[in-house]
């Protein structure tokens, strides 16, 4: 796992990782260097510092403590050294580097009328480490398939931070695509053209506009285009069938998942929510529950056995505009 | 006969300091004014192509004369190495090392390691403000060099003869 990152890492840094022991290589998910204090890692959900010596513990007294020198130099890779080149990322907080692998960044902001402009002395870094996992949605594709239309249903995916909402997008977007469902009374039923929004270039991890995960041979991707307009984008000029989106939670996205759903289009997004509940809770997805835009939600939780995923019909959905199959909203709908 | 011969020499050899000490003079602006071109380059590749500095310092070295362009692509080389540190070491790096090849003095190496400790660290304005910064003061110890030139060129040539010609009278 530590080789796929090993470009970004200062020399002596990647030196004392490869240390750890295998099996906290084989589950590594995130690298967090803190500077000045214990290095931490977290493999197969376990959080532990390393150690001088390149073990693993769970004492921070012992842990290694990053010097200020590797952190200029770990930001120095990370950005080319070059974060002019990054404003658009350091406002956003965080950096996704070639692989997909995304880096969280922490230090002091700037602002401009109250806005953050910027992030300065930097000095906490987060490595979470992308691996693509063919093959993790199977179960869940049979689930959330829907026979009237052949294809998928409009599906919500809620989960906490890390429970595999992206991994599981993304599985997803290539059974879809390329119609290899995992059923075989599903055997017939053809490929999907799917349009993926990527506003955080982690579904993709699109290099120069080529996807470096696979998303499937019928798929396109938008890159570092933002959900709202990137899903009015697709809508107008990609006809797709299905539309897949990260992280929805603003009005304009909720109001482009609206516009899809009303020409026929089938969305799968995820969203931040620990429950079904919370994500009522929060009044842009309460609308869209509410609304029918979605007819199906996955709950993607993490138990002792591993990934654990809930599929919930939302029975109350109103009839929306959504046609069956075939029967697709004139051209020009979403315009 | 070896006293004539020893005349001729220091004669040649102070004609020759006096010539390399004009040269230097003369070389100087020259080199400044370059590097000021280079950072007027950067200062676009920076600002308008949002470049890397790795690509935008090779890009800025390829377009000048030596030594000013070494200095720029002996940084990027730096910066591309597997085992490269920050920004600012691989600057100071370069310059400790091509500095003594050029004709230009300590102020102007203070400002440009000045600017190393900001390069590559801040968003594009302040990236840009530093530039022009550098370019102004560089600006300054050209106008100085010229002057310098001016005065002392032709002075440290005919100097250089006739020290050496002092030197040749009080031996005889």
């Amino acid at each position: 796992m530590l080789k796929l990152i090993s470009h970004l890492l200062p020399p002596e840094l990647y030196e004392r990782l490869r240390r750890l022991p295998d099996s906290v290589h084989a589950g590594l998910e995130e690298i967090r260097i803190r500077e000045e204090r214990p290095l931490e890692i977290v493999s197969q959900g376990r959080s532990g510092f390393l150690t001088e010596d390149g073990g693993w513990s769970s004492n921070p007294q012992q842990a290694f403590r990053p010097s200020g020198e590797l952190c200029r130099k770990l930001l120095g890779r990370l950005t080319g050294h070059s974060l002019y080149a990054m404003e658009e990322e350091l406002r956003k907080g965080y950096i996704t580097v070639t692989g997909g692998h995304r880096v969280g960044l922490a230090g002091r902001t700037v602002l401009e009328r109250g806005d953050v402009k910027a992030i300065r002395d930097i000095g906490g870094f987060n490595i979470r480490i992308a691996r693509e996992a063919v093959g993790a949605a199977d179960k869940l594709a049979q689930q959330l398939a829907d026979p009237a239309r052949r294809s998928i249903h409009s599906t919500l995916l809620i989960g906490p931070p890390r429970m595999g909402k992206t991994t599981m997008l993304r599985d997803l977007a290539r059974i879809v695509s390329s119609g290899k469902w995992p059923d075989p009374a599903m055997a017939g039923w053809p490929g999907r053209r799917v349009a993926i929004v990527d506003e955080r270039s982690e579904i993709a991890a699109s290099v120069k506009g080529v996807p470096s995960f696979d998303v499937g041979p019928r798929t396109d991707v938008m890159d570092a285009c933002p959900k709202a307009e990137g899903m009015m984008m697709m809508l107008r000029s990609m006809s797709p069938e299905v539309i897949m989106a990260d992280e929805i939670g603003r009005a304009e996205d909720a109001a482009a998942v609206r516009e899809a759903a009303h020409s026929g289009v089938a969305v799968v997004a995820t969203a931040h929510a620990s429950s079904l509940e919370e994500a009522r809770g929060r009044p842009i997805l309460r609308e869209l529950l509410h609304d029918g835009a979605f007819s199906r939600c996955v709950i993607l939780g993490r138990s002792r056995n591993g990934f654990e995923a809930r599929v919930v019909a939302l029975q109350h959905a109103a009839p929306t505009a959504r046609e069956p199959t075939g029967a697709r909203a004139p051209e020009g709908a979403g315009t | 006969m070896i006293k004539a011969a020893g005349a001729v020499l220091i004669l040649l050899a102070g004609t020759l300091i006096g010539f390399l000490q004009a040269a230097r003079f003369a070389k100087r602006p020259r080199q400044l004014r370059e590097l000021i071109h280079g950072l007027q380059r950067l200062e676009t590749e920076i600002g308008y192509g949002y470049t890397p500095l790795p690509e935008a310092m090779r890009r800025t070295g390829a377009h000048m004369a030596e030594p000013a362009a070494s200095i720029f692509r002996l940084t990027a080389d730096r910066l591309e190495s597997a085992d490269a540190p920050a920004f600012e070491a691989c600057w100071e790096e370069t310059l400790a090392g091509c500095w003594p090849g050029t004709a230009m003095r300590k102020t102007e190496l203070a400002t440009l390691r000045r600017l190393g400790s900001t390069l590559g660290m801040s968003d594009r304005e302040d990236q840009l403000k530093h530039l022009r910064l550098a370019q102004q003061q560089m600006q300054a110890e050209e106008d100085g060099a010229r002057d310098d030139q001016a005065r002392y060129e032709k002075l440290s040539r005919s100097l250089g003869i006739l020290i050496a010609a002092l030197v040749v009278i009080l031996m005889v």
